[in-house]
């Protein structure tokens, strides 16, 4: 039986594995998003861009994107 | 000689020199092109936009890419919102994007108390301000008109302040103008932009009639059957109401006052009889 690389998380408040090790940059990636086009926040905090890739997702953790839209 | 050109007045927000008093939400326009022509009449030179999540939002059909090409156009600037915050940390947190993705430190603080009316939050409110000015934001309040609460929103650091006109979409116009007026005569320095509530060009009118500085609006705009016309419309009506100000309103009287300097009663040439007399 093979071990399990993934971990769980949250995505926009849907469950969602993604494999151990996963940073926010590459899951950005990974969605098909270019990097200036989302914004993001793990557990209920900003994350600005330039800390995605040094940021290593873990278990049970809430991410959040967000893009632009219009507004009143 | 010497002749000012209507509407051409200029106010300025953390030194951005601006001429256009009319500000305008971009959400609801029933396609990217009516948006653009709806900006381009009303040549506003402040547009708002939001943020929401990526997976419950989808594609923005181009929207904001119009928006960022009109904006590129008119020489203008975007306003993004923390529509949906519910909390101060909330708002702290969605405003740090926002000031990432629309590279700008202004920031249309909301953060609504009540889900009915969509009313501010005034603890939030003042809270949220005190941390983005602390992060350098330049803080647009979308509060409401009460005098305290606005006071503690200058105090703590916010450019101006954003009362509510009437509740968002309502298109009511100006629910309590006693209190909008109490807040000019008692502010008189400060920037005051009535947002949310205006539903006609007169209600714009009349906000600019009372002294305050802009109005910002978006349903009456995108919501109507001819948005460009709307926003033309609009631009008039600030303008007219802005320039009503200056100029100086008359006092409403209780009774009339004869404006055409005739005394006692009107003569008849030729005749010395009493009126009614054969």
């Amino acid at each position: 039986m093979s071990e399990d690389t993934t971990i769980a998380v949250l995505l926009d408040d849907g469950p969602r594995r993604i494999a151990a090790g996963t940073t926010l940059a590459a899951l950005v990636a990974e969605l098909g998003h270019a990097p200036g086009a989302v914004g993001t926040a793990v557990n209920g905090r900003f994350v600005a861009r330039g800390l995605r890739e040094g940021l290593q997702l873990s278990s049970g953790d809430s991410i959040l994107l967000f893009q632009a839209i219009t507004g009143g | 000689m010497h002749r000012e050109s209507v509407g051409c007045e200029s106010w300025s927000v953390a030194g951005v020199t601006m001429t256009s008093r009319l500000l305008l939400g971009s959400a609801g326009y029933p396609s990217p092109d009516a948006l653009r022509d709806a900006i381009r009449a009303a040549q506003t030179q402040v547009v708002t936009v939001g943020l929401k999540r990526t997976l419950v939002s989808g594609c923005d059909n181009g929207f904001v890419a119009i928006v960022r090409a009109a904006l590129a156009e008119q020489h203008a600037h975007l306003l993004p919102n923390t529509a949906g915050c519910r909390n101060a940390n909330e708002a702290v947190e969605l405003a740090m994007m926002a000031r990432e993705l629309y590279e700008t430190s202004w920031i249309k603080l909301e953060v609504v108390g009540d889900e009915y009316t969509l009313q501010p939050d005034p603890i939030e409110l003042v809270e949220a301000a005190r941390v983005l000015v602390r992060e350098g934001f330049v803080v647009w309040p979308y509060c409401t008109e009460d005098l305290v609460t606005c006071r503690r929103l200058l105090d703590v650091g916010c450019a101006l302040l954003m009362p509510w006109g009437a509740p968002i979409g309502s298109a009511q116009g100006l629910a309590n103008p006693l209190a909008l007026r109490t807040l000019r005569a008692r502010l008189p320095d400060a920037t005051l932009i009535v947002d949310a509530g205006i539903g006609a060009p007169s209600h714009a009118a009349r906000v600019m009639e009372l002294g305050f500085d802009a109005v910002l609006l978006n349903s009456a705009v995108a919501l109507s059957r001819d948005p460009a016309r709307m926003a033309r419309a609009f631009r008039h009506a600030v303008e007219a109401g802005r320039e009503g100000w200056r100029a100086g309103l008359i006092a409403a009287q209780d009774f009339a006052v004869a404006s055409t300097p005739v005394t006692d009663q009107p003569v008849l040439l030729g005749s010395n009889e009493p009126l009614g007399s054969g």
